[in-house]
C-alpha cells in the first residue's frame, strides 16, 4: 500500500486501493476548504445577513412559505423558492411587467376598509411578511414600523434594540431585537438602507431609512389592498396554529378581535415559540 | 438559559427531570470508563478473549451497530442522491445515530486493540494483505465524513446560530452534503463488505469461509446487503423509540412506512441471497474441505435451529411484513418487522463472530466456550450509555426532527 510497508509492491491494485482513499480524503478536505473560503467570499460582500437570512428561511416548514401570489389568490398552489424575496423572483417579474397585480389585486382590493377582525391596516403603505410596514414620509425617506398585528403580539416589551444610527440595514436582514418576558425575537427589516433616525412605539415607527430612490425596490412589499388582507387573514390562520402548538395552554378561538395585548392576556403561553412562527424566525 | 437553547417551539421535559434521568447513564458511563482504565493499565487478560478466541463481546458489538449504524448513510444516500424528500424529517436523527454508532464501535476498537496509543499504525503501516487495513481506512474515513455531517447539525443550535458566521457555515456546508452523502455511502459500502470479506476470507475456519464471487468472498456482498437493509429499520425503531419516551410525534407514518418498504425489499433480497449462499456452502464449499452440517451445528447450543431462526424467523418473515402494504399500516406491524429485521442482522453478526471461533476446526481441537467478563460488559454498557446521552442532548438541543412542531399542533 504505501513505500515502507512491508510486502510494497508498486502494483496497479496497491495503488487503486490507496489512490482511492487519497481521493476521498482530498475531497473532503476540499469540500471543507470550499466552504471556508465561500464564508469568507460572503463576509467579504457584507452578505452575512442574506445568507443568515436563506439559512433560516429553508428551515420553514412548506406551508410557511407560500407564495404571495397563492396568498391572495392568484395561484392556487405556489411555494415560494425565493427566500420571500420577490425582487429576485423571475415569476414576479413576468407578473409585473404584465401588470397582472395591479390589474387583480390593486382594483379589487381598495374597498376603503382598513380593518380585519380589529387589527388596523392603513392601505396607505406597505407591508412585509415579518410584520413590519414601509411608509414613504413626507422628506422622501423611509419610515419603518410594526404592523398592528405584530405590535398586538408583542404588547408593552421590555427591551428594545434597535440599531445605531447611521447602520446599513438588509431586506429580510435584522432590523432590530425586541423582548417580552422570556420570549425574545428580531424583527426583519422590510427594505435595504442607511438609519438616519430611530422612533419608538409611542411615535408608531421605528426607524428612518435614507431615501435612495433609485437603490430602493419594494417590489417584493405587499402593497394591494386585496392581497394584504388575504396576507393577514392567513396570518391570523398561522397565529391560531402557533398558539395550538402542544406546550401552549390556551387555543384562539375563532370569531372575534385581537386583544390590544395578548401575552399579558395569556402569559403561560409559549410566546417565544409564536414569534419565532410569526416573526419568521424558527 | 435551558429553554433558550432549546428548539423554538418545542417542549421538553424540564431540565431538572432531564438530569435525574441521564445520572443512571452516566453512572453506567463511569463504570466503563473504569473498566477501560483497568484494560489499559493492565492489559487485555481483564477480557476473557485469548490467542484461539479473539473476537469477543467487543468485536460482535462493533459489527452489529456497524450494520444497524448504515441507516445514516442509506437514508443520506437516499435523501440527498436520490431525492426522496420524505426523508428529510429523520435525516438529522439518522446522522446522529450513524455518528454514535460509528464513533461508540471504534472507542470499543481502541480498548480492543489493546494497544490503543500504537492505533494509528493501521494506518501508517497497514498490513495490505488484510480485510481490516481496508476497514480501518474506511471507518476512520467515513467517522470524520459523519462528524462533518453532524456539525451543520450542531449549529443549527438555537444559541449557536446567532453566530452569523455559525450560521452561514452551516448553511454553505449543508449544500456539499450530496457529495458528502455519496463519499459515505462509497465508504461505507466497502466497510461493511469488508467486515462480512474478512470472515469469508478464513479458509482456517470453514464455518465462515466462502467462494469468491468477483474477488470478494460473498460474505462481502451479504454484509452489505443486511447493512442496508437492517439500516432503515433501526432508523425507524430508534425514531418510534424517541417519540414514545418523549410523547411526541416526531415524523408522519408514511415516513415510517418509507423506511418499512425499503427496509423490507431490501431483506428480501438478501434473504434470497443468504438462502442461496447457506445452500452452496453446505452442500459444495463446505463437503469440498471435509465438514458437514453436523460439524457446523452439532454443538449444543448451536444448533440447525439458529440458521433457521436468522434466515426464517428474523429474516423471511419480517420481510414479508415489510413489504407488505396491509402490514406495514399497522404500526404494531411495522415495528414488528423492524424490529426482527434488526435482531435477524444482530444475530448473523453473532454467529458471524462467536460461532465461527467456537467450532472446532482440527480434529483434536475442542468445542470453545466463551463469557465476557464484567470489564467487557461494562465497556459495552458504556458505549450504549454514551450513545443514550449523545442522543439526548442533541434532541434536546438541536432540531433532529423538523416536522415536530407541525405535528403536534393539537
Amino acid at each position: 500500500m504505501f513505500p515502507w510497508v512491508h510486502e510494497f509492491r508498486p502494483e496497479l491494485g496497491h495503488l487503486i486501493f490507496t489512490g482511492g482513499f487519497a481521493m476521498v480524503f482530498v475531497i473532503v478536505m476540499t469540500t471543507i476548504v470550499i466552504v471556508f473560503k465561500k464564508v469568507y467570499e460572503i463576509y467579504k460582500q457584507r452578505a452575512v445577513e442574506k445568507i443568515a437570512w436563506q439559512a433560516a428561511f429553508e428551515d420553514f416548514p412548506t406551508f410557511n412559505k407560500r407564495c404571495r401570489y397563492e396568498i391572495s389568490g392568484l395561484f392556487n398552489e405556489r411555494t415560494c423558492n425565493n427566500y420571500f424575496d420577490c425582487r429576485e423572483c423571475a415569476v414576479n417579474k413576468q407578473l409585473l411587467e404584465k401588470g397582472i397585480p395591479e390589474k387583480a389585486l390593486a382594483a379589487a382590493g381598495d374597498d376603503g376598509n382598513t380593518e380585519i377582525f380589529g387589527l388596523n391596516i392603513p392601505l396607505d403603505r406597505m407591508y412585509h411578511r415579518g410584520h413590519t410596514w414601509v411608509k414613504q414620509d413626507e422628506d422622501g425617506n423611509y419610515l419603518v414600523g410594526l404592523d398592528d398585528f405584530g405590535k398586538r403580539l408583542i404588547g408593552k416589551p421590555e427591551n428594545i434594540e434597535l440599531p445605531e444610527i447611521g447602520s446599513k440595514l438588509h431586506a429580510n436582514g435584522t432590523a432590530w431585537k425586541v423582548k417580552r418576558g422570556k420570549a425574545d425575537t428580531r424583527i426583519l427589516s422590510p427594505i435595504d438602507g442607511e438609519v438616519i433616525e430611530t422612533g419608538d412605539p409611542e411615535k408608531g415607527w421605528y426607524l428612518k431609512i435614507k431615501s435612495e430612490p433609485d437603490n430602493v425596490d419594494t417590489s417584493h412589499l405587499l402593497k394591494h389592498g386585496k392581497e394584504i388582507k388575504a396576507w393577514f387573514m392567513k396570518e391570523l390562520e398561522r397565529l391560531q396554529f402557533a398558539l395550538a402548538t402542544d406546550g401552549v395552554g390556551a387555543s384562539l378561538a375563532d370569531g372575534g378581535v385581537l386583544i390590544d395585548d395578548l401575552p399579558k392576556s395569556n402569559p403561560d403561553a409559549d410566546w417565544d415559540g409564536v414569534y419565532g412562527e410569526i416573526f419568521l424566525e424558527p | 438559559m435551558d429553554k433558550q437553547l432549546q428548539v423554538r417551539g418545542t417542549t421538553r421535559m424540564e431540565f431538572r427531570k432531564f438530569i435525574t434521568y441521564l445520572i443512571p447513564w452516566f453512572i453506567v458511563l463511569g463504570i466503563g470508563l473504569y473498566a477501560m482504565y483497568l484494560v489499559f493499565r493492565y492489559g487485555l487478560n481483564h477480557t476473557n478473549m485469548d490467542n484461539r478466541f479473539a473476537f469477543g463481546l467487543w468485536i460482535y458489538f462493533d459489527l452489529a451497530i456497524i450494520a444497524l449504524g448504515a441507516g445514516a448513510f442509506f437514508t443520506g444516500l437516499l435523501l440527498y442522491v436520490f431525492k426522496r424528500e420524505e426523508f428529510k424529517s429523520v435525516i438529522n436523527s439518522a446522522v446522529i445515530i450513524g455518528f454514535i454508532c460509528y464513533s461508540g464501535a471504534i472507542a470499543a476498537l481502541v480498548v480492543d486493540v489493546g494497544q490503543p496509543l500504537r492505533a494509528w499504525f493501521t494506518l501508517y503501516r497497514p498490513n495490505a494483505h488484510s480485510m481490516l487495513a481496508e476497514v480501518t481506512f474506511c471507518l476512520t474515513l467515513y467517522l470524520a465524513v459523519l462528524a462533518v455531517e453532524y456539525v451543520p447539525i450542531v449549529l443549527k443550535n438555537r444559541k449557536l446560530k446567532q453566530i452569523p458566521s455559525f450560521l452561514v457555515f452551516e448553511f454553505k456546508l449543508h449544500k456539499f452534503m450530496p457529495i458528502l452523502a455519496g463519499i459515505g455511502a462509497l465508504l461505507s459500502f466497502f466497510h461493511q463488505g469488508s467486515l462480512g470479506g474478512m470472515f469469508g476470507v478464513l479458509n482456517g475456519q470453514p464455518f465462515s469461509f466462502r467462494e469468491t464471487v468477483l474477488v470478494f468472498p460473498s460474505t462481502f456482498f451479504l454484509f452489505i446487503l443486511s447493512a442496508i437493509a437492517a439500516g432503515p429499520s433501526f432508523i425507524m425503531l430508534t425514531t418510534w423509540l424517541v417519540s414514545k419516551i418523549s410523547g411526541k410525534k416526531l415524523v408522519t407514518k408514511n415516513v415510517f412506512m418509507s423506511l418499512g418498504k425499503i427496509s423490507g425489499i431490501l431483506l428480501l433480497v438478501y434473504v434470497l441471497f443468504k438462502s442461496i449462499d447457506s445452500l452452496y456452502w453446505l452442500n459444495k464449499t463446505s463437503p469440498a474441505v471435509g465438514f458437514t452440517v453436523a460439524d457446523h451445528y452439532g454443538y449444543a447450543p448451536f444448533g440447525i435451529w439458529i440458521l433457521l431462526l436468522e434466515v426464517i424467523v428474523l429474516g423471511l418473515i419480517p420481510a414479508l411484513i415489510l413489504i407488505n402494504k396491509k402490514f406495514r399500516e399497522k404500526m404494531h406491524w411495522l415495528l414488528t418487522g423492524a424490529f426482527l429485521a434488526c435482531a435477524g442482522i444482530a444475530l448473523n453478526r453473532f454467529v458471524t463472530t462467536i460461532q465461527t471461533l467456537s467450532l472446532p476446526t482440527l480434529p483434536f481441537a475442542d468445542f470453545l466456550t466463551y463469557s465476557p467478563t464484567w470489564e467487557e460488559v461494562a465497556i459495552f454498557l458504556m458505549v450504549i450509555a454514551y450513545g443514550v446521552i449523545v442522543y439526548s442532548f442533541s434532541f434536546r438541543y438541536l432540531p433532529l426532527f423538523p416536522q415536530e412542531r407541525e405535528l403536534n399542533s393539537k
